[in-house]
C-alpha cells in the first residue's frame, strides 16, 4: 500500500499490468473523442487548431502506455516525432489563420464555407 | 478472453458523456453548462470506476496519481472545448498538457515529460495565444451580447457529441476486449546492456564514486581503438576492470555492482533515436525547416507600391546618400 503514495519509478523495470495499461488507454481515448468534439462543434479556426493538438496529445499519451507496458523505448522516442508534427502543424496552421484573418477581418469558420467545394 | 467490463455499462456511461458533452458545449441563452459538466465527469467516472474494481480484484491498480493528473487533464479537456473564450481555452489547455506531463512521469518517461512542458506549454501554446491575442477583439467583461457569434455559439453539439462518443464506445470496446490476451514483449535487460555498454566513461565515473576503482584503473573496453565498450555484463552483473599501467585486469563479483549503475530514461531514449531512428531525425528536421519557411511566405504582407511612389523613395534614399 505504501508503494501505491510513491509517486513514480520505484519499481519501473517491473512489467504493468494489462489492467493497469486499460486504464491509461481509457484516458487517451476519451482525451481523443473530446478533441474531435471540439473540432466538429467550434466555430472558431484557432479553436478547431487547438482541437487537433488535443487530439496529437491523447495519441501521446497511448503512445507511452505502450512504451512502459512492453518496457520498450520505442514509444517514447515516436512521441517526439509526434511533438515535430505538431509543432510544424501549428506554426502553418497559424500562419494561415492570420492570413485568412487579414482578409476577413474574422476567424468564423463560415466566412470560408465557398471554399467546401 | 471476455471484456474487462461490462459493454452495456460502457454503452450508456458513452451515451451519458454525450449527452453531457453536448450541454455543456457554449450556446446563446439558457446555459446548461454545469450539469453537462457533471453528467460528462460522472460518466467518465464511471468507466473508471468499474475499471478499477476490476483491477482491484486483479491487483493492478494504477498509481493513486493516475486518478489526480487524469481527473486534471480530462476536466480541463472538456473545459478548453467548451469555454467561449479563446484565451481561456488555451489556457486550459495549458493545463492539460501539464497533467499529461504528470502522466508521463507515472509512466518512467522522464524525458519527454520535460520536453512536452518546453515545448507545447512553452512554445506553441505561447505561440496560439499571440495569434488569438492578434486575431480577437477584447471582450466586455460580463457582456455576453457582444461576444463573437461564432464563439458564443456551437455547431450542433448534440449530432457531434453524438457522433463522438460513438467513435469513444468502439475505441474503448475494442481496447477493453483486446487487452486481456496481450502480453508485453520486449528484453529490457538487452536494451540497457547496448546502451550501458557503449558509454563506458559513465560506467568509469559510477564506479570511481562508488570507490571500486584504486589508481590507474578503470572498465575494461572491448573492442578496438575509437570504438570502445564497457566490459560489462548487466544479466550477470559482473564488470571487467582493467589496470592501464600493469595491463592486468580483475572482475567485480555481482555482490559489488553499485545500486546507481543503470542507464537513465534520457539515455535509452536518445540511444533508440540516434541509433535506430537516425534518417527520421533527418526528416523531421526538414518537417521543421519547411515549415518555418512556409510559415514566413505565408505570413508576410505584401506592400503595394505604385510606380510614383517608388520615384520619390528612390529620390530620398539618393539625396540622404549624397549628404553623407
Amino acid at each position: 500500500m505504501n508503494s501505491l503514495f510513491t509517486l513514480a519509478q520505484t519499481d519501473y523495470p517491473e512489467a504493468m499490468g494489462a489492467l493497469t495499461l486499460a486504464h491509461y488507454l481509457f484516458l487517451s481515448a476519451a482525451m481523443f473523442a473530446l478533441g474531435i468534439v471540439g473540432f466538429m462543434t467550434r466555430r472558431n479556426l484557432i479553436i478547431m487548431f487547438l482541437c487537433t493538438e488535443l487530439m496529437f496529445q491523447a495519441s501521446g499519451i497511448a503512445l507511452i502506455a505502450f512504451s512502459r507496458f512492453h518496457l520498450n523505448h520505442t514509444g517514447q522516442t515516436f512521441v517526439i516525432f509526434v511533438l515535430t508534427v505538431a509543432a510544424a502543424e501549428a506554426a502553418m496552421g497559424l500562419a494561415l489563420v492570420v492570413l485568412l484573418f487579414r482578409k476577413r477581418e474574422s476567424l468564423s469558420t463560415e466566412e470560408w464555407a465557398e471554399m467546401s467545394g | 478472453m471476455d471484456a474487462l467490463i461490462n459493454p452495456l455499462a460502457l454503452y450508456i456511461a458513452c451515451a451519458l458523456g454525450a449527452v453531457g458533452v453536448g450541454l455543456a458545449l457554449p450556446t446563446r441563452g439558457v446555459s446548461w453548462r454545469v450539469p453537462g459538466g457533471i453528467l460528462a465527469a460522472g460518466a467518465g467516472g464511471l468507466v473508471v470506476l468499474l475499471l478499477s474494481l476490476k483491477a482491484y480484484d486483479n491487483d493492478q491498480l494504477p498509481n493513486v496519481y493516475f486518478y489526480v493528473f487524469a481527473a486534471l487533464a480530462l476536466g480541463s479537456a472538456l473545459r478548453m472545448i467548451t469555454h467561449p473564450r479563446p484565451v481561456y481555452s488555451a489556457l486550459y489547455f495549458i493545463l492539460t498538457i501539464i497533467a499529461s506531463s504528470g502522466v508521463y512521469v507515472l509512466l518512467a518517461a522522464e524525458f519527454m515529460a520535460f520536453a512536452l512542458i518546453i515545448i507545447y506549454a512553452g512554445a506553441i501554446l505561447i505561440t496560439y495565444l499571440f495569434v488569438i491575442m492578434l486575431a480577437t477583439q477584447a471582450p466586455v467583461e460580463g457582456d455576453e451580447e457582444l461576444q463573437a457569434d461564432y464563439d458564443a455559439q456551437a455547431h450542433e453539439p448534440m449530432i457531434a457529441a453524438g457522433v463522438g462518443f460513438v467513435l469513444l464506445a468502439v475505441l474503448t470496446t475494442m481496447i477493453f476486449n483486446g487487452l486481456g490476451s496481450l502480453s508485453p514483449k520486449s528484453d529490457p535487460v538487452a536494451q540497457e546492456q547496448v546502451v550501458l555498454e557503449s558509454l563506458p566513461i559513465k560506467v568509469d565515473r559510477i564506479l570511481d564514486e562508488a570507490g571500486l576503482l584504486q589508481e590507474h584503473e578503470r572498465v575494461g573496453r572491448l573492442g578496438g581503438e575509437g570504438v570502445s565498450k564497457a566490459a560489462i555484463n548487466i544479466e550477470r552483473r559482473t564488470i571487467v576492470i582493467e589496470n592501464t599501467q600493469t595491463n592486468t585486469t580483475r572482475s567485480l563479483s555481482p555482490e559489488q555492482w553499485p545500486k546507481d549503475l543503470s542507464a537513465t530514461n534520457t539515455e535509452m531514449v536518445g540511444s533508440s533515436l540516434l541509433v535506430d531512428h537516425p534518417g527520421a531525425i533527418e526528416i523531421a528536421g526538414v518537417i521543421l525547416l519547411m515549415a518555418m519557411l512556409g510559415a514566413t511566405v505565408l505570413s508576410r504582407r505584401q506592400v503595394e507600391i505604385d510606380e510614383d511612389a517608388k520615384a520619390h523613395e528612390a529620390r530620398r534614399l539618393h539625396s540622404a546618400e549624397a549628404s553623407s
